[in-house]
């Protein structure tokens, strides 16, 4: 691996001095698209325009629960300028989701909307102030029906259903069983029960959901806003009774997902019916509140966890009971049901295990994937409730963690083999940074405290959404003729995160050129061999095995080349490539070559220069109903740290320091890393104290825009961001590589409760820990002191 | 989402707006800023026919002394001017120091005073600091001329006691005695939120004691509300933490909140207890702030 040697070659230019062991990965390179996005020359799918382009529209339904008797839409045809008017009749009927067990939306509503936001009609027409007139003009006659809006009773006798299929609006129940809980409590020295509630957050990308579609004869091409053009592919295709082969889909720039871009809109489905009747391209996107309805963000749930531990506080045994608002639809949200009590032993080490869960069908807007999937609203209660353990005990939160803290080349009670894990060692450096120790003994100022909270993540699902036996990831190389560039092809999506740039800069890496004259084609079905896309945290482990591999190859026929060109024998792995320069290890006077010279003549002599890779994840996982979900080659691992201050009188916080300290496997990239971390703090911050999706008594939502959906400003932020990684190798990825954009969303609402419990000594126990839900927790404890 | 069409004037005299408002009477709107109007426009809660826009009207735009007078600022001037002008930063840095408050720089750089006087959103940020100094306003008209206290101004939610051919064209703050005044403003986050609850105080002290008081609560009430009993209360005490969070609790049973998404009005009644107190102490301690 290491090449760790100097060469100083006599007549020769090129003095190379290999410090490091690796010279493209490891570093901080620009972002491969930065220029063009922060100049504002590169497009997403907003910007996109094509002749004769058409711009489309999906009118709602106002009501949470009603249903449709009939649909008048021949004012709104004859508005000039409007070419297409659809409802259920003229588009295929057949459910789609994205969770293969429940597929239960529509297109179109058929018999009943079944919340704010379900989708009604579309439009074409010859611009987007039109079909807000045509939308206007379609007259719907509703039949306004009983709602169910609170997901705590949806289970009750004699509410209505949302779906006839889902009795007592139970839309999935899990029921997993580990090793022998009760017996686990009744040999515990203490045991203890709490009840935590979390609440609806938006990931809201600063990108709108929108698309471009085309459907020319027997032929279909999407340029969406998503995260996963295999995912779209496979959707649409299927939903069309389409060959995958006669659907394109295009990945523009994307502006985020976070998760919500994961799973079809329903743009790309009315778009392309729209293109198809007008024959003319069709701009679709959702409005700021549009994109609220449509949702598949976090699941708000009430986390009942009972944890029986020893006189150290070693976890014996824990149950979590969790009920989780689904909302209208199933999206992926059955996922986010088994991830929830899935991904809950990864941190701690214990035996016996119980999990229930229920997702709750209500009439609001769908849940699904949203950046930690399933995991951290849980982890704030497990997190909060652990710190209520160590109160209980007399025990310091950080030793709780360190005592119960995993170890590598582990199993969880649930079946997840751990390699690489240094839970401990973040666990340690996080006390250094924080000066933990010295601020237990000491004491803070009154009204500031500091809180502790773990983190663990999937470094990719190891199972694909939809049941298939297709390899995880692949992608091709093709080093242009005269050898000055290469383009990686990869079906991977960069949604900001900067996938683009790693990629590269690990087939660089790989191919032992450079990361400067790599170019990439990413998410275009037609151009690059399939990969899941973005999500499950997976393209710097999956999509980067199969760089790495398809490097590899372009490096084995390039020192064959070489090997010709510099008469010597390619023999016992001597000549090598790195950074573009071609030299051998046993002959060092013998003059270096380039890799663009032996690339140029590889392709005079044999034709193009091509490399594929592939990525398939080993069998991971035990045998119980639901042992897919949580899977994964490699976890990654990570402690976050808050010192907050509260306003004793008003409930207000200020986050003075905030510390991260992660176990990510190797780092490509330490800017893009520290960029996930910030980010993930960014999510966590707004998630804890100040967004909430907030609805009316009929199910409207009442806060929907960027104004009254308060996600944290700069100003918001800590003014103190320390993060660091420690040293870790996994050792099933390419270069020892593990993920760290959603494990990092994972530790923070619990860091953060578990600051203003020590703060102020107040048990806040609902998300968001925003000013009155502080202020009314310090008003119990004080009346809970005076008696 | 898309603005209605509508005629549009940009008149070069206050006389001739107000004839166009006066001519086309329910069916014109005032525009000024364009912060609000705008986006009631494309959130389909506004459709005038007709736009009458100030913005050519440079002599509404200015901030000075006026001997006698007080301060006069225009209605055309906007939060950021407010912000940067030497004159406020010299006589009463707490005007500046509400309107800084206030939404986002991009905002800041298009509302006027005016605009978020007439607009009357009973959280708005500047009229509870003015009144605290005893503002009036000018208001001119098709048929005249007149003045007005800015308390006087409100009559609840989005309603003032301005005729549809009313224009505010200044707001005077005039001499005084208070020794001290600030604004304290409650929002869910740094910048970009609204007021939950929002206290204004001025204060008159000598030698330890309150001579006079006034305090103006935002986000509490239909209008911004003085508390008058709290006031009163203050009125020729000696000034101790005690007397300062009693008025405080006085404060908050004179206020009216409502339980909305943002906050309930137990909390606001809270809100209002707490920021009478440190707006009156902070005042007290480094005068107009």
């Amino acid at each position: 691996m290491s090449i760790k040697h100097q060469m100083s070659i006599e007549g020769n230019d090129l003095r190379l001095d290999f410090d490091k062991e690796y010279t493209q990965i490891g570093k901080s390179v620009p972002r491969i698209d930065g220029v063009e996005k922060a100049t504002g020359a590169g497009k997403y799918a907003g910007d996109l325009k094509f002749p004769n382009m058409l711009y489309g529209k999906i009118l709602y339904s106002p009501h949470a629960h009603a249903k449709i008797l009939s649909i008048d839409t021949s004012e709104a045809e004859k508005i000039p300028g409007v070419k297409a008017v659809l409802t259920s009749k003229d588009v295929p009927d057949m459910k789609y989701g994205i969770s293969p067990a429940r597929w239960d939306e529509n297109i179109f509503c058929i018999d009943k909307a079944r919340y704010v936001g379900d989708k009604i009609a579309g439009v074409a027409c010859i611009d987007e102030e039109t079909c807000y007139k045509a939308m206007k003009a379609i007259k719907v006659e509703y039949e306004v029906l009983p709602t169910v809006l609170d997901y705590r009773h949806a289970m009750d006798e004699g509410m209505p259903l949302v779906h006839d299929n889902y009795p007592r609006n139970i839309n999935t129940e899990i029921h997993q069983d580990f090793g022998d809980v009760e017996q686990a409590f009744k040999d515990a020295y203490h045991v203890r029960e709490d009840v935590f509630t979390g609440t609806r957050a938006y990931q809201n990308p600063i990108e709108r959901h929108s698309n471009v579609c085309i459907w020319k004869d027997d032929k279909l091409t999407i340029y969406p806003s998503s995260q996963s053009p295999h995912y779209f592919q496979y959707y649409v295709a299927r939903e069309f009774g389409l060959k995958m082969g006669q659907v394109r889909i295009v990945l523009p720039l994307i502006g985020g997902g976070f998760g919500g871009k994961l799973e079809p809109s329903g743009l790309e489905f009315v778009g392309s019916v729209l293109s198809k009747v007008t024959g003319r391209p069709v701009m679709m996107s959702y409005d700021r509140l549009e994109m609220f309805q449509h949702n598949r963000g976090r699941h708000q749930g009430t986390y009942r966890i009972k944890t029986g531990v020893d006189k150290n506080g070693k976890i014996l045994g824990c149950h979590t009971y969790f009920l989780l608002d689904g909302g209208a639809y199933t999206g992926l949200g059955i996922a986010t049901a088994y991830y929830s009590g899935a991904l809950l032993p990864l941190t701690y080490e214990f035996d016996n295990y119980k999990f229930d869960g229920y997702r709750i069908a209500t009439n609001l807007p769908a849940c699904g994937a949203h950046r930690g999937h399933g995991a951290p609203q849980p982890k704030y209660a497990f997190e909060s409730h652990l710190d209520n353990i160590a109160k209980d005990l007399g025990i310091d939160p950080l030793d709780i963690r360190l005592i119960n803290a995993r170890k590598p080349n582990t199993t969880t009670v649930n079946g997840f083999g751990i390699q690489s894990c240094e839970l401990t060692a973040c666990l340690d450096r996080i006390a250094e940074l924080s000066d933990w120790r010295e601020k237990k003994k000491k004491g803070l100022p009154q009204g500031r405290g500091i809180g502790i909270a773990t983190g663990s993540f999937v470094s990719g699902a190891g199972y694909p959404i939809y049941r298939n036996d297709w390899p995880s990831a692949s992608c091709m190389i093709r080093v242009n003729e005269d050898g000055t560039s290469a383009t990686l092809y990869s079906m991977s999506a960069d949604l900001g995160q900067g996938s683009s740039t790693i990629l590269c800069q690990m087939a660089a890496e790989a191919m032992g050129y450079k990361y400067e004259n790599m170019k990439i084609v990413c998410g275009d079905t037609e151009t690059a061999p399939l990969d899941f896309g973005a999500y499950a945290s997976r393209q710097t482990l999956f999509s980067g095995w199969a760089a790495k591999r398809a490097g590899e190859k372009i490096k084995k026929d390039i020192l064959e080349t070489a090997a010709f060109m510099m008469g010597l024998p390619n023999e016992d792995m001597d000549l090598d490539c790195v950074d573009g320069v071609i030299f051998s290890k046993s002959r060092p006077k013998v003059k270096v070559t380039t890799f663009e010279e032996a690339a140029a003549r590889y392709f005079k002599l044999k034709g193009p220069l091509v490399g594929t890779g592939v990525y398939t994840v080993h069998r991971t996982g035990g045998y119980h109903k639901g042992a897919p979900v949580g899977t994964s080659p490699a976890y990654s691992f990570g402690v976050q740290a808050a010192e907050m201050e509260v306003d004793e009188e008003t409930g207000k916080l200020t986050c003075l320091n905030f510390w991260d300290v992660h176990d990510c496997g190797q780092v490509i990239n330490p800017t893009l890393v520290k960029g996930q971390i910030h980010g993930a703090l960014y999510m966590g911050i707004g998630e804890s104290i100040f967004e909430q999706v907030q609805f009316d008594d009929k199910g409207k939502i009442v806060n929907g825009s960027m104004g009254g959906y308060l996600m944290p400003t700069a100003l918001d932020m800590p003014s103190n961001v320390i993060n660091e990684t420690v040293e870790s190798y996994e050792p099933v990825a390419p270069w020892g590589v593990k993920e760290c954009g959603e494990g990092s969303t994972n530790p923070t609402m619990g860091a953060f409760r578990n600051a203003i419990a020590d703060a102020v000594g107040a048990n806040v126990t609902s998300l968001p820990l925003n000013p009155e839900h502080v202020w009314r927790a310090i008003q119990e404890k004080k009346a809970k002191d005076k008696k | 989402m898309y603005l209605p069409d509508f005629e549009y004037f940009a008149p070069d005299s206050i006389g001739e707006a107000c004839q166009l408002l006066s001519q086309f009477g329910a069916k014109a709107k005032l525009i000024s800023g364009g912060t609000d109007v705008l986006v009631k426009m494309k959130n389909e809660l506004l459709a005038p026919e007709v736009l009458v826009s100030i913005k050519n009207l440079e002599e509404l735009k200015k901030i000075e002394y006026v001997p006698g007078k007080g301060v006069v600022i225009g209605a055309r001037a906007k939060h950021n001017d407010l912000v940067y002008s030497e004159l406020l930063a010299k006589r009463y840095p707490s005007i500046p120091g509400a309107a800084k408050q206030m939404a986002h720089n991009q905002i800041r750089n298009s509302g006027t005073v005016g605009g978020n006087i007439v607009n009357a959103v009973p959280s708005a940020d500047l009229p509870p600091i003015l009144i605290a100094l005893s503002a009036t306003v000018h208001i001119v008209g098709a048929k005249g001329s007149r003045s007005l206290a800015l308390e006087d101004v409100f009559t609840g939610p989005n309603t003032t006691c301005l005729a549809p051919d009313e224009i505010i064209t200044e707001v005077i703050i005039p001499d005084q005695k208070m020794t001290g005044s600030t604004y304290m403003k409650f929002g869910l986050r740094a910048a970009g939120a609204l007021a939950v609850a929002g206290v204004a105080a001025a204060v008159w002290v000598e030698n330890g004691v309150m001579k006079d008081a006034r305090i103006v609560m935002s986000a509490v009430g239909p209008t911004p509300m003085r508390a008058k009993k709290a006031e009163d209360f203050l009125k020729g005490k000696k000034i101790t933490d005690e007397l300062l969070a009693e008025a405080g609790k006085k404060a908050a049973e004179e206020c009216k909140p409502i339980d909305d998404y943002r906050a309930s009005a137990e909390y606001r009644r809270n809100l209002v207890s707490v920021f009478t107190k440190r707006s009156l102490r902070k005042a007290i301690d480094e005068g107009h702030v």
